[in-house]
């Protein structure tokens, strides 16, 4: 059973881990899409239209991977987590299916009239549709947080005799406290992720003397957004969301903190250190007093109960992978904003399209908000364990007790070797249309 | 094997059928990244709708065993999906830009 349940989550984390590669990048690119449409629209400068239907080719690609690595996503519900989709069917089959339903298909609808009706439906109808496919790229992440959220703090629910779940309050799925904070959370997060492609591509184009204008305009427009997102990310969003952990889930945050013991009062940040498990402590500790207590209850002598006061059964079941992944993420999106301020800074001063040593670390951090968005998010999932719905269904209750983990391990085997196919494949596409640039409209 | 992996293979199928129809049909190519694209939706159109007769990754598997038969069946189907959709999408392009 263990070995089972192992292969399973270890299924499931390899290819949502992948999966999320490509959403994150289609949510963040259809805002910035729809600015520049809107910007030709208004100033009826031809290189705004140009990079939005450039930028578009880059999202169809992701849409597309993203559409092929979800497919998988879907099946896993049925084979591996048969007793939980079971169980939890009646509730979080409503928001899976609205993102079906109402976002999937108005982006994907939308998505192919932009690429290929510009002609057919004029200007301000184009603007439109790209404006559709942002709103079913962002509907699709607001029901799907719809769903994680209710995972993580389960509302408007009542359990039947058969242990099923069903919704006596279909509204409190989306006004669940725990689903704002993180949408906003994972949207701006998209958005930084997106804005750090297109300065990077931007940056490209300036160091290699091709499509220069395209490539300062990429640049400029991706620093400002990078520069705006990464603070958000910051403050409120992420500020939002810790005080959520710290409020529903109180032994995940003490052990995403790193807190073993609790303190008489103010509990410190921690900002580096190791995990050692078997003395119950933080090794080569270096944290500030009394700052964790401030930033999340505004007291500099709130106590914050430590991992000491919590049972073993109520802890995440690894507590150093949550810690560290929750470590890179927030010292990750510190030097986004330092990187993006810094960018931001020099644009303003009128050097940046000159500096090339910042002009290559742009380049070159493009996959660290990809690992900043996706330890985000083994936060949220390691937090939540060792429950599927926090507090209700442990994840050893949820898992198909049929299919063996020889057959999870081959299946994986199978997943490892088509997605590096897959992923081959992704690479050539977006490096081609890199390579091919935005093209001037014909008249 | 799981019903999953049945699923991703069948996409690497019509993957592959759609950039052979771009090859075979070049007045019809939408390109690379526009036949793979197509390949993708049109094997997962093809599989979801007709893989209701019988021939879906569920049912592939649902005796526990893979029913040989039926994948293959399956592959053929999202491979015909992918070839058939390159074609359909680059008249689909023409007609909407046929000003």
């Amino acid at each position: 059973m263990e070995d089972m349940i192992f292969y399973d989550r270890l299924q499931f984390a390899f290819t949502i881990t992948f999966h999320y590669i490509f959403p994150q990048l289609t949510m963040g690119l259809s805002l910035i899409i729809v600015y520049f449409k809107g910007k030709y629209l208004i100033n009826k400068t031809e290189k705004y239209n140009d990079i939005a239907k450039f930028l578009m080719k880059i999202f169809a690609v992701n849409f597309t991977m993203g559409v092929i690595t979800g497919i998988p996503m879907e099946f896993q519900f049925g084979t591996n987590w048969a007793k939980f989709s079971e169980l939890t069917g009646s509730i979080i089959g409503q928001t899976l299916a609205m993102e079906g339903m109402f976002s999937f298909f108005l982006e994907s609808s939308f998505l192919a009239l932009f690429i290929f009706g510009e002609k057919l439906m004029g200007q301000k109808l184009h603007f439109l549709t790209g404006f559709l496919v942002f709103l079913g790229s962002w509907g699709s992440g607001w029901f799907i947080l719809a769903t994680n959220a209710w995972m993580q703090h389960p509302v408007g629910y009542e359990i039947l005799d058969n242990g099923k779940f069903v919704l006596d309050n279909f509204s409190s799925l989306f006004s669940n406290p725990w689903l704002l904070p993180a949408f906003l959370h994972n949207q701006f997060a998209s958005v930084t992720t997106s804005s750090f492609v297109i300065s990077s591509i931007g940056a490209f184009y300036i160091l290699r003397d091709k499509n220069l204008d395209y490539g300062k305009l990429l640049l400029k427009t991706g620093v400002v957004f990078g520069l705006v997102s990464s603070i958000l990310l910051a403050f409120p969003t992420g500020d939002w969301n810790a005080k959520n952990v710290a409020k529903y889930q109180p032994a995940s945050f003490a052990a995403m903190e790193g807190i073993f013991e609790t303190e008489e009062a103010g509990a410190e940040i921690v900002l580096i250190g190791q995990p050692n498990m078997v003395e119950k402590k933080l090794d080569n500790k270096i944290a500030v007093p009394n700052i964790l207590s401030f930033l999340t209850y505004q007291k500099w002598d709130k106590q914050i109960p430590g991992m000491d006061k919590f049972k073993k059964e109520e802890l995440p079941d690894n507590i150093p992978a949550l810690y560290y992944s929750y470590h890179i993420m927030v010292g990750l999106g510190t030097i986004f904003i330092g990187v993006m301020g810094m960018s931001v800074f020099f644009l303003w001063r009128r050097k940046l399209f000159n500096l090339k040593p910042l002009l290559w670390t742009i380049m070159f951090l493009v996959p660290f908000p990809y690992i900043a968005n996706i330890t985000g998010w083994y936060v949220a999932e390691l937090g939540r364990q060792p429950y599927l719905v926090y507090g209700l269904l442990k994840t050893s209750e949820g898992v198909s007790p049929t299919v063996s983990s020889g057959n999870t391990l081959f299946t994986l085997l199978g997943f490892v070797a088509i997605y590096l196919l897959l992923g081959l494949l992704f690479l050539i596409l977006v490096g081609k249309t890199i390579h091919q640039g935005p093209k001037p409209q014909i008249h | 094997m799981t019903d999953t992996l049945i699923s991703l293979i069948s996409i690497v199928f019509g993957i592959i059928g759609s950039n052979i129809s771009g090859y075979i049909f070049k007045t019809h190519t939408l390109g690379l990244i526009g036949n793979t694209i197509s390949g993708v939706f049109g094997s997962i159109f093809f599989i979801k709708s007709l893989g209701q007769f019988g021939f879906g990754p569920k049912s592939i598997m649902q005796s526990g065993d893979l029913h040989f038969g039926l994948f293959i069946l399956n592959l053929f189907i999202s491979f015909t999906g992918g070839f058939i959709t390159v074609i359909l999408i680059h008249k689909l392009k023409t007609m909407m830009n046929h000003r």
